[in-house]
């Protein structure tokens, strides 16, 4: 259907649009309008993906002198492609009302491991040896060498890719990886460095957070964008955690050890390259006296992850004399790691600032700021010039120069803190100091920057003036979208009480009384026996799900509930967990039924969808709070506390209850779905947790079902489950139009709509 | 918050804070300036009172909910209607019905009064009825799923009372409920059914996990291969695998609200369901119409193997006794049925058009006061106040009913009074000229 929003023409590839669709659009074109930053929450299975990439691409054909690039940012490979093919649907729609005009370049952007088509290095296991085997066959040296040598192996498809030289283009069209690499093999082209060239020219990118927010990455993919971008992160809610981690570092022993393995190796080919080669030293030698970090272009091959560093922060200055000399920058290496050795020797845990933490350095080892800033660079440069291929196995010792570059550039939102073993387990020795990074704003900032807008968008971003403080940015435009429902297909029940009436809660004091975790357990047990085919059960920790498993298996609940589902558990291996749900939609299947043991804030909870019979309830046990005596999670409290005026609590608070909301998003896939989801703990009953759920959710929530206990669960679950197994019309009764026509569009015409819908 | 607890426990997780304060118990409610329970509430956001009426002395009138009633009822007919015209639909007048009754030990839940399993043989006994007047022609056999096994209660046969006697003969339940043994049972029954024959399978389900001894999708696949229509009706919720066996096969699944709509779902079934094209292949059928022998003669009964007196009936080709139609000869295997059996099974082919509803406006125009009576039942179509209710007229004859008239020549009578009188007042007209 073809519609109008203000000066707009919209082109949307289905017959009906949902009225949440539309005022989602209605917000986002004023936010491009505006050239400003959106934060919007509406739940998913209403369409999100569509009506985004519907209206941004809109918006750019209805400007065609000056056309808009988009960047859609996902968080995993498979929506990637879902978002492609979405994509692809939409550009087939456009292609026949507008003919060629309305033609795109749009492309998913991945790593070496999933575009790769050279069978002798994809077979490798990991992304780090992919890359390697790829840079053994790539490097300009390499090269260089093959063609006076012939015995040695080059890449077929990287050697014609670059014989097409500026032929080598990508035809309009929307490309999925799997597009990619089809088209590589057909050409003979190399798919990955295809890609990467063409993002530059590309109206729109698919690719990972990683791309625009880890600036090792983004510094050498992203750095090239035109500031008329939109960029969409999809799936947000977890964003500011994304940010920390592109900007922490932690080190271990086994780092050290590495470390100075890969020290003597480099000392070795130093010495080398001085009986064979000295030339190449020397000229490297010089170029750093004239102040070049970097060798200017290197070939596309050779490039480099990027500073840790973001862009603003990194000097434009001459790398300092007494790193300059491979040897002088070994042995400052080989002190950092020393001394790094000695602070890892600890009984304590330390916490420190970077201030002090470069002090001591200082005065311990002789290293000054200035030099721990350059070491990323330094590194890098050296291993071009020892012509080192082997990357994967120089990991550590990158990962201490990206921590003394990180170190020496900040001294505000990091702190250092050393922790002799893990608080779990006090007994065995596991030294780990971390630099963590507590402002997501760092991060994301040059993103803000750069681009004229920024889209921020997820299920459940509740409670959504949270997230500007957060991430320190001002949206132009943020609102939380309800779902419109022909039938109210979701059933949110806060459980308060146990079938004896005593309060259930994870509560720390609270958690280990039989009381409680007997009452959870006949919970379940009188849930598996009226709610058919799957149940997905989260639990707050992986200790407290062994926990209470534990006693449930002692006191015979787990065999009572066994004879009516099987049982499946989350565990942190990941080829266990996926044999264990691969099971256990085959249960679902086949009518055996089954239930799900996970945990909150695991794998499962953030990737897995439960959807349709797979899960039709799903019950939270207790508020999944973060472990709060985690040290980085009080240091970073603390900041908050101190920069952006966000009290411990309310932080806490809300980072449970967004995973917590979602957890029980995940039965919820689509508006033809319906599930039920079970609040299982007291706490969920004051209005301060209540109140942070996202508004999808509370809208549902009525006020009979805020402080049940188990017995009156059972009945609203068993009258729940028979109205929902009802036949129902899709198109919604008069009263409440869930599905716009290209007719009803046009009827309300103008802006005053919108009021009208809600 | 700067008094957070910090706890000690003994069981190595440390302390944890829970960003908290020590709560008070009874916090919520902040809304509830109404004062009323959370319970309460719901009823009151109903208003269940504003739809009382009185009438002119003031008493209470009986909520009206025929007209609602009424509004369900020509829905479904349309779109009974609607599936049935489209294309002319050949049905299966001959059925052989398995109806497989899940005793499992979900049966004995209460959630139905008294429990599951009472309801459900009270319902099954008048389905049975109902089926064998709406089919005549058509055979049930029931089978029981009790401890994981299936069970074959009785085979397939044409009299009601022997099947609803041996059902409530064995109402226990137990164990687990297995789906694949039971379709597998009836898939061995059902195989041998000559091919004229339409294979249904209805399952009353109220177990909501099956556990099978194979792959149950095989199963599946084998009653589709077979044609066998696999019906559901489940009694707590919707289950994947039952929804997937309906698809497959062709069925209905439906889930039931309370026993009035259980009752409603399971004569559902009892209409012949339209047959799938490739299913059916139309073919002529031997069949014999036997005489009622004179009453008291003395003669040997083949179907109970003893000497009756009277009443039976002789089978024309090899004149052995037989006590009850419509059934098989048990000497030459000659199906055998009466006239009035066919004849009842005939107005499933061709249904009468669902009435119109007529705008009052058309009633009240004066040209037409001979329609002001319901052409059914002459009752006058005006309530008393001079009102006009709601009335219909079909479509052909365009005689106007009312709404109980409606309701009993769609679903008994099968034929429109105005469009039989009309044809004869026709061919009347015809001889007088």
């Amino acid at each position: 259907m073809k519609f109008q929003i203000e000066d707009v023409t919209v082109y949307f590839p289905y017959d009906n649009i949902y009225p949440e669709q539309y005022s989602y659009m209605v917000e986002l074109k004023r936010a491009l309008d505006a050239k400003g930053h959106a934060l919007l929450e509406m739940p998913t299975g209403t369409g999100k993906t569509i009506a985004l990439l519907s209206l941004i691409t809109s918006y750019a054909l209805s400007k065609p002198s000056n056309p808009i690039k988009l960047l859609y940012c996902t968080r995993t490979v498979h929506e990637m492609e879902k978002t492609l093919a979405e994509l692809r649907l939409l550009h087939q729609y456009q292609l026949r009302h507008l003919g060629p005009a309305a033609r795109i370049l749009a492309l998913g952007l991945s790593s070496r491991k999933n575009l790769c088509i050279n069978p002798a290095v994809v077979s490798a296991e990991n992304r780090d040896s992919v890359d390697a085997g790829c840079r053994k066959l790539t490097a300009s040296w390499v090269r260089a060498l093959a063609v006076e040598n012939p015995n040695i192996p080059t890449c077929q498809f990287f050697e014609n890719y670059e014989k097409a030289a500026s032929e080598a283009v990508l035809p309009p069209g929307v490309y999925t990886l799997q597009d990619l690499r089809a088209f590589g093999r057909d050409k003979g082209w190399c798919p990955y460095f295809l890609a990467r060239h063409m993002v530059q020219f590309a109206n729109v990118v698919v690719y990972s957070y990683q791309y625009l927010l880890d600036p090792k990455v983004a510094g050498i993919i992203s750095k090239e964008m035109q500031r008329e971008s939109v960029v969409v992160f999809d799936e947000a809610h977890n964003i500011d955690n994304v940010c920390i981690e592109a900007l922490s570092v932690s080190v271990r022993r086994q780092t050290l050890e590495g470390a100075t393995r890969n020290l003597s190796k480099m000392a070795q080919e130093i010495n080398r390259f001085k009986a064979t080669d000295a030339g190449r030293l020397r000229a490297e030698y010089n170029r750093l006296v004239e102040g070049l970090a970097q060798r200017g272009n290197l070939p596309i091959s050779d490039t480099w992850l990027a500073n840790p560093a973001l862009p603003d922060d990194i000097l434009k200055e001459a790398v300092p004399g007494n790193i300059r000399r491979a040897e002088h920058f070994l042995s400052v290496l080989r002190r950092l790691v020393q001394y790094l050795h000695g602070r890892l020797e600890t009984e304590n845990v330390e916490k420190e600032g970077p201030v002090a933490f470069v002090a001591s350095i200082n005065s311990q080892a002789g290293i000054d700021q200035k030099m721990l800033k350059f070491c990323y660079d330094r590194l890098h440069s050296l291993m071009l010039t020892l012509e080192i291929t082997d990357t994967d196995e120089f990991l550590h010792i990158q990962t201490i120069c990206d921590f003394a570059t990180l170190v020496g550039t900040y001294t505000r939102g990091f702190s250092i803190i050393i922790e002799p073993f893990d608080e779990r387990m006090p007994h065995i020795p596991d030294p780990v100091l971390q630099l963590s990074c507590h402002d997501a704003s760092l991060a994301i900032k040059p993103v803000f920057e750069r681009f004229q807008s920024v889209v921020i968008t997820s299920g459940t971003l509740s409670p959504i003036d949270l997230y500007p403080r957060l991430l320190n940015f001002n949206p132009v435009v943020s609102r939380s979208f309800t779902m419109s429902l022909t039938r109210n297909c979701i059933c949110p029940m806060v459980l308060t009480r146990g079938s004896d009436q005593l309060p259930v809660s994870t509560k720390f004091d609270m958690r280990s009384d039989p009381g409680v975790v007997r009452n959870y357990g006949r919970l379940l047990l009188e849930m598996v026996s009226v709610v058919p085919d799957g149940i997905v059960c989260f639990f707050v920790s992986y200790s407290y799900m062994d926990g209470i498993v534990n006693t449930w298996n002692e006191s015979g609940i787990l065999k009572e509930i066994m004879q009516h589902k099987l049982v499946f558990i989350e565990t942190q291996d990941v080829v266990e967990t996926t044999l264990a749900l691969d099971n256990y939609r085959r249960a679902c299947d086949c009518g055996r039924g089954a239930v799900f043991f996970s945990v909150a804030r695991g794998k499962v909870a953030e990737g897995i969808d439960f959807d349709r019979h797979y899960g039709r309830l799903v019950i939270m046990f207790g508020v999944p709070f973060q472990y709060t005596l985690s040290r980085i999670l009080l240091a970073r409290l603390e900041y908050l506390r101190e920069t952006f005026q966000i009290k411990e609590g309310d932080f806490l608070t809300f980072d449970a209850l967004r995973q917590a909301a979602q957890c029980v998003g995940r039965v919820i896939r689509s508006k033809a779905d319906y599930g039920m989801m079970i609040f299982a703990d007291k706490r969920y009953s004051r209005h301060d947790k209540r109140s942070k759920l996202p508004g999808w959710i509370l809208s549902h929530l009525r006020d009979a079902h805020l402080n049940l206990s188990t017995d009156m669960a059972l009945h609203i679950a068993r009258e729940f489950l028979r109205k929902m197994a009802q036949p129902y019309d899709k198109a919604g009764v008069s009263g409440r139009k869930t599905l716009l026509s290209e007719e009803d569009l046009e009827k309300m015409g103008d802006g005053t709509t919108n009021e009208m819908l809600f | 918050m700067n008094d957070m607890e910090h706890r000690k426990t003994n069981d190595g997780e440390g302390r944890r804070l829970d960003g908290e304060e020590e709560e008070e118990e009874e916090d919520e409610d902040e809304g509830n300036g109404r004062g009323l329970d959370a319970w309460e509430r719901a009823y009151a956001d109903e208003r269940s009172w504003e739809s009382l009426q009185e009438d002119e002395s003031g008493l209470l009138r009986p909520i009206d909910n025929k007209t609602i009633y009424h509004a369900q009822y020509r829905r479904r007919i349309r779109s009974l209607y609607s599936s049935t015209t489209t294309a002319r639909i050949q049905k299966g007048l001959i059925r052989y019905l398995y109806i497989v009754v899940d005793l499992s030990r979900a049966a004995s839940e209460m959630d139905f009064k008294p429990s599951r399993m009472a309801v459900v043989a009270k319902h099954i006994e008048a389905f049975i009825r109902e089926f064998f007047d709406q089919n005549p022609l058509s055979q049930i056999g029931l089978v029981t799923i009790k401890d994981g096994l299936a069970q074959c209660l009785t085979d397939l046969g044409g009299s009601p009372d022997s099947h609803v006697k041996a059902l409530m003969g064995k109402l226990e339940c137990s164990g687990d409920s297995s789906l694949q043994n039971a379709l597998d049972l009836v898939h061995g029954y059902l195989n041998q059914i000559p091919s004229y024959g339409h294979r249904e399978v209805l399952i009353l389900y109220s177990a909501l996990s099956t556990c099978d001894p194979g792959d149950i999708m095989e199963t599946i696949q084998e009653c589709k291969k077979s044609k066998i229509r696999c019906s559901v009706i489940g009694l707590s919720a919707e289950i994947f695998i039952c929804r997937h066996l309906c698809q497959e096969t062709g069925g209905s699944y439906s889930v039931a609200l309370d026993e009035s709509h259980f009752k409603e779902l399971l004569l559902e079934h009892a209409p012949p369901p339209p047959a799938i094209a490739e299913f059916a292949i139309a073919n002529l059928i031997k069949m014999g119409f036997p005489q009622r022998a004179a009453e008291g003669v003395i003669s040997i009964c083949s179907c109970h193997k003893e000497a009756k007196v009277g009443g039976g009936y002789t089978c024309p080709r090899c004149k052995a006794r037989v006590c009850e139609l419509p059934t098989e000869c048990r000497i030459c295997g000659l199906t055998l049925v009466s006239s009035p059996h066919l004849a009842r099974s005939y107005h499933h082919l061709f249904p009468i058009p669902p009435f119109d509803e007529v705008s009052l406006s058309l009633l009240n125009n004066p040209h037409q006061r001979s329609s002001r009576a319901c052409f059914g039942c002459q009752e006058s179509l005006l309530i008393p106040g001079n009102k006009p209710t709601l009335c219909v007229a079909c479509p052909k004859c365009k005689q106007h009913f009312c709404l109980d008239c409606d309701i009993y020549i769609h679903e008994s009578l099968h034929n429109c009074p105005g469009c039989e009188s009309f044809r004869h007042s026709k061919i009347v007209s015809v001889t007088e000229e």
